[in-house]
């Protein structure tokens, strides 16, 4: 991704969610489609809601665009530049220009994929030519510009699209019992950027809020809300004793995420059900 | 649609047309239930009031504790409680906390009957100091109920979010019901559920949160005044209204059985005092076998 060079500060507006330069007359940011003119919303919790994508916003990445369309279960337009390429999991692709190629991409452990209940087949599309992409619940998408070097942990089946440049691995949970206990499953996705930006799409169920630790601070998370993390990010279990007398009470896992690093969550969640 | 001002009593204090509490009229939003101030509320020609908009971040202020609400599509109850504070809720409605909050269990009275009508048995209790914050998996509104010393709502299981400490939590029989017989087979339906929960603030005043599917409507019955609703629209409803079973078979020219078969479903409410519903719900089950007893109903055969 080209980011216009910042010779002029006051001629420029930086986007505080993923820190793109923009025009200072720029009313969403070009990179990730974060609107401008409105302040960040933030709970005094501290945590900050996912910037809510106005209805028609687009932005860029490398030479193609992204339109964002729709609010309440929001569609992602893109349309590919030649040259350029995003990958996905089949079943989120909405529709497409028939002459858009469709491939697959070469995936390592395919085996270990498969028992995970991880998808086995990500698909591949090259421009030129328009692909959409929506999930089945109500949510909101949450683009992540991902700048060289970064490493980010997302929820098995949360992410839509990422651009063809960024390195896409699994990561296995560590630990029986964060796989047991933890509700996400025994991976989770990781998306890793070398030298080049790359782009990265997710859809939440409901609304998306993130927050980030200091190193060493930790907040406890119900293993469901979990959406994505810094891979600085360290996740453990932590069972929470509910005891009564007459019943002898039952346990609860939440999530013990410590910094330092984003943490992003889910409002929506499937609930995982207590020992 | 007609839009009615709100009224503002003296000159800065405002008194909210949701929930009654006065404030000094200085914030953007109620302290007691988060509706946003000097907005016209919006009451429907039959005198169903849409739940009145809620701006994003707002805070309610609950004694020494605050909570705001975050988010529009599902939104989450995040509770900021001073020590000592405290709430409860069903454990699966839990987003995130800090590790400063206490949790523990609250055992429930009758928990054999209410296990045996899939209500929970367990609530959850946590004491404050600290943040924990709440929310369903469901899109829809969050109804910030406010109880004064003395006031009760019955509400339908499965609604509640988060209560605070000072609500008394109780519960009793809907008494409506239907059996069907299938051949020697005798099948019993509740349509509501076989409990309500009724929430009541004996001493001190505390905050009720509930969470509906899709939108929310109120509408105040006035004494004697009933409506039809479907059973699983209904959100809460005050102690003062009551409510049985409709029958309502629709006219078939050519076949009285045929049209018997055929048939809706509906709980009658009647008046004095409020009701709400939502707009998502789920189907009312009806196997469309022949009713052989029910609780006290009215029918109507067109």
């Amino acid at each position: 991704m080209v980011q216009p060079a910042q010779t002029d500060a006051v001629e420029r507006l930086k986007c505080n969610w993923c820190q793109g330069i923009n025009l200072k007359t720029a009313l969403s940011c070009q990179f990730c489609g974060a609107p401008l003119d409105l302040k960040d919303v933030v709970s005094e919790s501290g945590w900050r809601e996912a910037p809510r994508l106005k209805d028609m916003t687009e932005f860029h990445f490398f030479n193609s665009t992204c339109q964002v369309e729709g609010e309440i279960v929001p569609v992602a337009e893109i349309n590919l530049a030649q040259g350029d390429g995003i990958y996905f999991e089949h079943h989120v692709m909405l529709w497409k220009d028939p002459t858009v190629p469709m491939s697959v991409l070469q995936l390592p452990g395919g085996m270990k994929r498969v028992l995970a209940g991880m998808p086995f087949i990500i698909s591949v599309a090259q421009g030129p030519g328009r692909v959409a992409f929506s999930r089945d619940a109500t949510g909101e998408l949450v683009v992540l510009p991902l700048h060289p070097g970064m490493e980010l942990d997302v929820r098995e089946h949360a992410f839509l699209l990422a651009s063809a440049n960024i390195t896409y691995s699994f990561e296995r949970i560590k630990g029986l019992r964060n796989i047991l206990f933890g509700g996400q499953g025994m991976y989770m996705d990781r998306f890793v950027t070398t030298n080049q930006s790359g782009l990265l799409i997710l859809h939440g169920y409901g609304n998306v809020f993130e927050r980030t630790l200091k190193p060493g601070e930790s907040i406890l998370v119900e293993p469901g809300a979990f959406l994505y993390k810094d891979s600085t990010v360290q996740m453990n279990v932590q069972m929470q004793q509910l005891t009564t007398g007459l019943f002898g009470g039952s346990a609860m896992s939440l999530a013990q995420m410590v910094g330092p690093g984003r943490v992003g969550i889910q409002s929506m969640y499937v609930h995982h059900a207590t020992e | 649609m007609s839009a009615t001002p709100s009224a503002p009593v003296g000159s800065r204090s405002y008194t909210c047309n949701w929930c009654g509490a006065v404030s000094d009229g200085t914030s953007l939003s109620c302290p007691s239930c988060g509706a946003t101030i000097n907005v016209k509320e919006i009451v429907t020609p039959t005198g169903w009031i849409e739940m009145p908009g809620r701006k994003d971040m707002a805070k309610l202020q609950i004694g020494k504790s605050s909570c705001q609400i975050e988010g529009l599509y599902v939104p989450a109850a995040d509770f900021n409680l001073a020590a000592e504070d405290g709430v409860y809720f069903a454990h699966h409605v839990l987003l995130w906390k800090e590790n400063s909050v206490n949790i523990s269990m609250m055992s429930m009275k009758g928990a054999w009957k209410r296990a045996f009508a899939g209500m929970p048995i367990f609530m959850t209790q946590a004491k404050g100091p600290g943040h924990i914050a709440f929310s369903r998996d469901l899109p829809g509104e969050l109804l910030a109920l406010p109880l004064q010393a003395g006031q009760a709502v019955d509400v339908r299981e499965h609604f509640l979010l988060v209560a605070t400490d000072q609500v008394d939590y109780g519960w009793s029989n809907t008494n409506i019901w239907f059996n069907t017989k299938n051949g020697d087979e005798t099948e019993t339906h509740y349509p509501l559920g076989m409990f309500l929960d009724r929430f009541s603030a004996s001493k001190m005043p505390g905050l009720l949160l509930l969470h509906a599917s899709g939108n929310v409507f109120v509408r105040q019955l006035a004494r004697g005044q009933s409506i039809l609703i479907k059973p699983t629209a209904l959100i809460f409803k005050d102690t003062s209204v009551s409510m049985q079973l409709h029958f309502e078979h629709p006219h078939s020219g050519w076949n009285l059985w045929m049209s018997y078969i055929q048939r809706y479903l509906w709980l009658r409410v009647t008046g004095p005092g409020r009701i709400a519903i939502q707009s998502a719900f789920e189907p009312v089950e009806d196997n469309g076998q022949t009713i052989t007893s029910h609780s006290p109903a009215t029918r109507q055969q067109w």
